[in-house]
C-alpha cells in the first residue's frame, strides 16, 4: 500500500539523535524508505559522530599549520571562545531569528496545508493556483527581498520572505498526498456507502498526513534560510544581521558562531516537526497499538 | 470495447452466488456497477437495496485501530460513535479477535485483518454483500479458516452474497450457485447449481465450462 511506505522503525532509547540524522538525510536526499526503517548499528552511529569531529580536528590542524590571520579563518577554538564571550549578544540576535522562524513555519504550514487541500479538492483551484505556485518558485526569492523591504515594515518583510521560502514543500507534499490515496482504501469506504465529503475527510486527509509531514520537515529547514536572507537585507536584529555586521567588522569568529547557531535552529525546528509526527502518527512508526 | 456485455442474472435473497472467470474479465467492474461506484453505458443493475462492497485485500485504514476500522462500517450507517464502538467490540469477540481491538492493522496477521474487513462489511448492515476476491492474498491454511468464518456469518447474518473469485474450489465450497464468466467482454456463459453432485463433480463442471468459454487459454 502506498500509504504505508513512509513507515519508520520504533523508538530506540539513546539512538534518537542518530535516527533523526538518518531521517534528515533520508528526507533531504530522497533515500529509499527501506534505508530508514532499520535502527542504526553502534558502528554506524560512531561513524556519524566521528566524521564531523574529524572535520573540526582537520580545521584546527589547518589553522595551526598555515596560521592564517584570525579575521580570515579563526580556529574552532577561537570560534568557541569568541562565541562564549559574546553569548549575550548572540542570544539577543538568536531570539529574534527563532521568533521569525517559528512564526514563519507556523504560517507556512497553516497556509500551505489549506492551499494543498483546496488545490487537490477543487479542479478550479488546481488550474488557477497550482501552476502559479510552481512558477513562483522559479523566481529566485532572494531577489524579492529588496522589494519586500520597500513595501513592508522590516519584520513583516522578513516574515513574508520566510513564508515564501518554506511554503512550497508543504503545498507540493500535501497535494501529492491527497491525490495519491490508495485506490483500495477509497473503494472500501465508497463501497460501504461513504459519500464524497466523508471519503475526503476520513480517508484522503489522514492518508496524506505522512507525506505532508515530509513537506513540513523540509519547510522547517527552508524557513531559517528565508529568515536569514530577510535579516541580511532588512534588519539590524537577528543572526542574519549579525553575520553581516560582524563579517563587515572582521569579527569573523563571531560570524562563525552565528552560523553554527543558525544550523542549530534549523536542526531544532526539524526535530520539533519529527517529534510532532511521532506523536500524531503512531501508525507510521509501526507502533503495535494506540498509546504504545 | 465494452468491459461487460451480456451479463444477465438474478440472485435470490439469502443466496450466495459466485462469479468465476479469468483475471481481468471485468468482475470487479460488475461489482462497482452494482455498488453504484461506476455506471453502465446500457442495461440495468438493480441490487434490490443497499449493498456493501468489500474490495480485494483487506483495505483497512492503516491509521485506525482494529476497533475503529470495524466501527467504521457502523459509523457509515449513521450510528453514533459509542454505539458503533460497542457493536465493533461484539464483532471482535464473535470473530476471535479479542484483545486486539487497540492494535493497528499492520501489527496483525493477514487472516486477522481479513476477519476485521468482513466485520466492517457486516456492521454496515446492508442486506447484500459484494465480495471482490476477499481471500486471494491469503495462504491456503488461513484461507480455509476464513471460509469457515464466512460460512458462520452466512448462518447468523443471512446476507445475499455475490462472491467474485478465480478459485473454483472456493466457489464450490462457499456458494449455492456458480456463474461462469467469459474473458472480456464479460458474458455469463454458464449457471451451475452447487450441491447437485459431489464437490469434485461441481469443480469439473465449472472447469469444463471455463474451457468452453476460452478462459483457460
Amino acid at each position: 500500500m502506498s500509504t504505508t511506505d513512509d513507515r519508520v522503525a520504533g523508538p530506540a532509547p539513546g539512538a534518537t539523535t542518530s535516527r533523526a540524522t538518518a531521517e534528515a538525510a533520508a528526507a533531504l536526499t530522497g533515500a529509499p524508505p527501506t534505508a530508514r526503517g532499520r535502527r542504526p548499528r553502534p558502528g554506524q552511529v560512531a561513524l556519524a559522530v566521528a566524521l564531523p569531529l574529524l572535520a573540526i580536528a582537520l580545521w584546527q590542524v589547518a589553522v595551526w599549520v598555515f596560521a592564517p590571520r584570525e579575521w580570515i579563518l579563526p580556529s574552532p577554538g577561537d570560534v568557541a571562545r569568541a562565541g562564549w564571550d559574546a553569548r549575550d549578544r548572540l542570544w539577543f540576535h538568536m531570539q529574534w531569528t527563532i521568533l521569525i522562524a517559528v512564526i514563519g513555519l507556523t504560517l507556512a504550514i497553516a497556509i500551505g496545508s489549506a492551499l494543498a487541500y483546496l488545490i487537490a479538492r477543487s479542479r478550479i483551484a488546481w488550474l488557477a493556483a497550482y501552476p502559479w505556485i510552481i512558477v513562483s518558485q522559479v523566481i529566485p526569492l532572494v531577489a524579492l527581498a529588496p522589494l519586500l523591504v520597500l513595501w513592508f515594515p522590516p519584520f513583516v518583510a522578513i516574515l513574508v520572505l520566510a513564508v515564501l521560502m518554506s511554503i512550497f514543500p508543504v503545498v507540493v507534499a500535501g497535494v501529492d498526498g491527497l491525490r495519491r490515496t490508495d485506490r483500495d482504501l477509497i473503494r472500501a469506504a465508497r463501497g460501504l456507502g461513504a459519500g464524497d465529503a466523508w471519503t475526503w475527510h476520513h480517508v484522503r486527509v489522514p492518508a496524506a498526513l505522512p507525506r505532508l509531514f515530509t513537506g513540513m520537515r523540509l519547510a522547517a529547514v527552508f524557513v531559517v534560510s528565508g529568515a536569514v536572507v530577510g535579516e541580511l537585507v532588512a534588519s539590524e536584529r537577528g543572526l542574519g544581521a549579525l553575520t553581516r555586521l560582524t563579517a563587515g567588522q572582521f569579527e569573523t569568529a563571531i560570524t562563525f558562531a552565528a552560523v553554527v547557531l543558525l544550523g542549530l535552529i534549523g536542526l531544532g525546528l526539524f526535530g520539533l516537526i519529527a517529534l510532532a509526527e511521532r506523536i500524531a502518527l503512531p501508525w507510521t512508526r509501526r507502533a503495535t497499538r494506540r498509546g504504545a | 470495447m465494452p468491459v461487460l456485455d451480456g451479463v444477465d442474472f438474478v440472485a435470490r435473497a439469502g443466496e450466495a452466488t459466485a462469479i468465476i472467470g479469468p483475471s481481468g474479465c471485468g468482475k470487479s467492474t460488475l461489482l462497482d456497477v452494482l455498488a453504484g461506484l461506476a455506471t453502465a453505458d446500457s442495461g440495468q443493475a438493480d441490487p434490490g437495496g443497499p449493498v456493501a462492497l468489500m474490495p480485494q485485500g483487506d483495505a483497512l485504514m492503516p491509521w485506525l485501530t482494529l476497533r475503529e476500522n470495524i466501527a467504521m462500517g457502523a459509523r457509515l450507517t449513521g450510528a453514533p460513535a459509542p454505539e458503533a464502538a460497542g457493536r465493533a467490540d461484539t464483532a471482535i469477540a464473535a470473530l476471535g479477535l479479542g484483545g486486539f481491538g487497540d492494535h493497528y492493522p499492520h501489527a496483525l496477521s493477514g487472516g486477522m485483518r481479513q476477519r476485521a474487513a468482513l466485520a466492517r462489511t457486516m456492521l454496515a448492515g446492508r442486506p447484500t454483500w459484494l465480495l471482490d476476491e476477499p481471500f486471494g492474498a491469503l495462504d491456503a491454511l488461513t484461507r480455509s479458516g476464513m471460509h469457515d468464518v464466512l460460512r458462520d456469518l452466512r448462518a447468523t447474518e443471512r446476507p445475499t452474497i455475490l462472491l467474485v473469485t478465480h478459485d473454483v474450489s472456493e466457489a464450490a465450497a462457499l456458494c449455492d450457485r456458480i456463474l461462469v464468466a467469459s474473458p472480456r467482454p464479460m458474458r455469463i456463459v454458464d449457471d451451475i447449481r452447487v450441491g447437485g453432485g459431489t464437490p469434485s463433480a461441481t469443480v469439473d463442471a465449472v472447469m469444463a465450462s471455463l474451457r468452453t468459454a476460452g478462459a483457460l487459454a
